[in-house]
């Protein structure tokens, strides 16, 4: 097992808050919101439980804190389910959900099987026999072209899953990943310019103020 | 390559930027060490950022002053490490060729004159490259053949032709072993790779459409006078910040010993600001093949420490 300090890239003396600040900043970086129908979200699943794992050691090794575990509820490991979205079950129960008449279950259900164990050629080869195409068909395909790095393609399935079907959250999300070119820790650490030129204008304002007599 | 991978030099510390200066010049020494003097040319700021990527998962190498042909007296620092820079040199050389040879078969026979010139020169260094990497120098032969097909059929995907390029750009992560960083290195490689073409179609759209040139952009959307409308460019901006957002979780995967600053600056700064400027005709960095003077130009403004906008 890796050393725990190693893998939160703090040092043996570091305080407590220094913990829970490194802990949270790799939260952030690894948290499954960024690894939305990525290709490599199994691989950032093992950094989450590698990360909580390590936390919990060294927070079992500080002094006073035995039998604590005190991770926040929202970072447990059975919260950061990789792809859950793909389990055949929630694609089940959606259905119900909907009342769909459609005939295509079982080869949807074949499908995101495949895309599971990241077999897109057989999944797509399923999706090429189903007659009756419907939003969960064109969803399946932007899902296999996302998947493959096909994002004007994948965005383009997206859209008309989106149209069949507004009120889809699936859909939605996925639809966002290639729409708005956002991630929440690029956000976080490299999405500060628009921030810099809002602050910019707010100075410039107040400035304005003080010297149109404001500040009186 | 292109030059469109290169980081934010105001956004870095003069210890990342001095880091990145001994990368690119070490490149530049192994390039003229391994495959002669001539070989020196074809260095790029894409392939120092593939070196700085591979060797940021090793022991940082030894640092030495060395001798510069771009200085009469006088050396610089670089990066002295043979192990390291062997297979991304041959991936320069492998890659600046097969762009020759592309160039050659895209002009008539009097304008591709001076690429037939540059082909013979590099003839050598090249065979000793694929005799490295017959798998890389393969695939990169195979995927711009299926290239060239697509550009005969008039292809309206952007998604099929970038993926040509984007599959040789990811080539050069394909040796490492590990799955674990395998993957990430493919996926962050082949993102960067789907990038730089849809920047270099961008940017070479306006010629493209006066001379009926085949480009992935005429097709897919409609261009007016080489222009692509607003919602048209704001549509590729969104496609190539997908990118960058799934080339930055690749990274985020992979176990950065150093330079991790320096690459998150490249992918989510350098990238994107490169992008911005193309859309507004300020790019002009052509091809691996750079004159001299404007490399050694960009150089000496990525010293100076300039904003990278200015820089361009």
């Amino acid at each position: 097992m890796k050393d725990p300090y190693e893998v939160l890239g703090i040092s043996r003396t570091a305080s407590d808050s220094e913990i829970k600040k490194a802990y949270h900043d790799l939260v952030k970086k690894y948290h499954p919101d960024n690894y939305v129908n990525n290709p490599l979200a199994d691989l950032a699943s093992e950094k989450m439980k590698e990360i909580n794992e390590a936390y919990d050691t060294v927070t079992r090794e500080r002094p006073g804190q035995r039998g604590r575990q005190s991770r926040p509820s929202y970072q447990r490991e059975n919260d950061y389910r990789s792809d859950a979205s793909y389990r055949a079950e929630s694609y089940q129960s959606r259905r119900d959900d909907q009342g769909s008449q459609s005939d295509n279950h079982a080869s949807y259900t074949r499908a995101r099987a495949y895309i599971n164990a990241s077999q897109l050629d057989a999944a797509e080869s399923i999706l090429i026999h189903v007659v009756n195409r419907d939003a969960e068909w064109y969803y399946l395909k932007g899902v296999i072209a996302y998947r493959r790095g096909w994002l004007d393609l994948a965005r383009q399935n997206y859209q008309t899953a989106c149209a069949m079907v507004p009120g889809n959250y699936e859909y939605q999300n996925a639809l966002r990943s290639v729409q708005s070119g956002y991630t929440p820790y690029r956000q976080q650490n490299y999405g500060a310019s628009d921030m810099d030129a809002a602050c910019d204008l707010c100075n410039a304002l107040l400035c304005l103020n003080c010297l149109c007599g404001g500040c009186r | 390559m292109f030059g469109y991978v290169r980081p934010r030099t105001d956004r870095l510390t003069e210890a990342e930027q001095e880091v990145y200066r001994e990368a690119y010049c070490g490149l530049c020494r192994a390039l003229g060490q391994q495959y002669g003097f001539f070989a020196r040319f074809l260095v790029n700021y894409d392939m120092s950022f593939l070196y700085l990527l591979r060797a940021s998962m090793r022991a940082p190498a030894p640092v030495r002053n060395c001798w510069c042909p771009g200085r009469v007296c006088g050396k610089k620092s670089c990066t002295v490490d043979p192990e390291g820079f062997e297979t991304v040199a041959a991936c320069t050389v492998i890659l600046c060729m097969e762009k020759l040879r592309d160039n050659v078969c895209d002009e008539g026979f009097f304008r591709s004159l001076p690429h037939r010139f540059l082909c013979l020169l590099y003839r050598r260094a090249y065979r000793r490259a694929a005799e490295r990497l017959p798998a890389f120098a393969a695939l990169t032969a195979g995927q711009l053949e299926t290239l060239r097909e697509l550009e005969r059929e008039n292809s309206p995907s952007i998604d099929a032709t970038a993926d040509s390029f984007a599959k040789i750009v990811a080539g050069c992560g394909a040796d490492l072993e590990q799955d674990s960083i395998r993957r990430p290195m493919e996926q962050l490689l082949y993102q960067i790779g789907r990038f730089l073409y849809l920047a270099d179609a961008l940017d070479d759209l306006r010629e493209d459409c006066k001379k009926r040139a085949y480009n992935p952009l005429r097709f897919r959307f409609s261009p007016e006078n080489g222009e692509l409308s607003q919602q048209e460019l704001a549509y590729l901006t969104q496609l190539t910040d997908a990118s960058v957002n799934l080339a930055g979780s690749a990274l985020a995967l992979l176990p950065l010993r150093a330079n991790g600053t320096l690459l998150e600056n490249t992918v989510y700064l350098g990238m994107p600001s490169v992008f911005a400027a193309v859309k507004a005709h300020k790019f002009r960095a052509k091809a691996g093949l750079l004159p001299r003077g404007t490399r050694r130009k960009q150089t000496y403004q990525m010293q100076k420490g300039e904003t990278h906008e200015r820089s361009l």
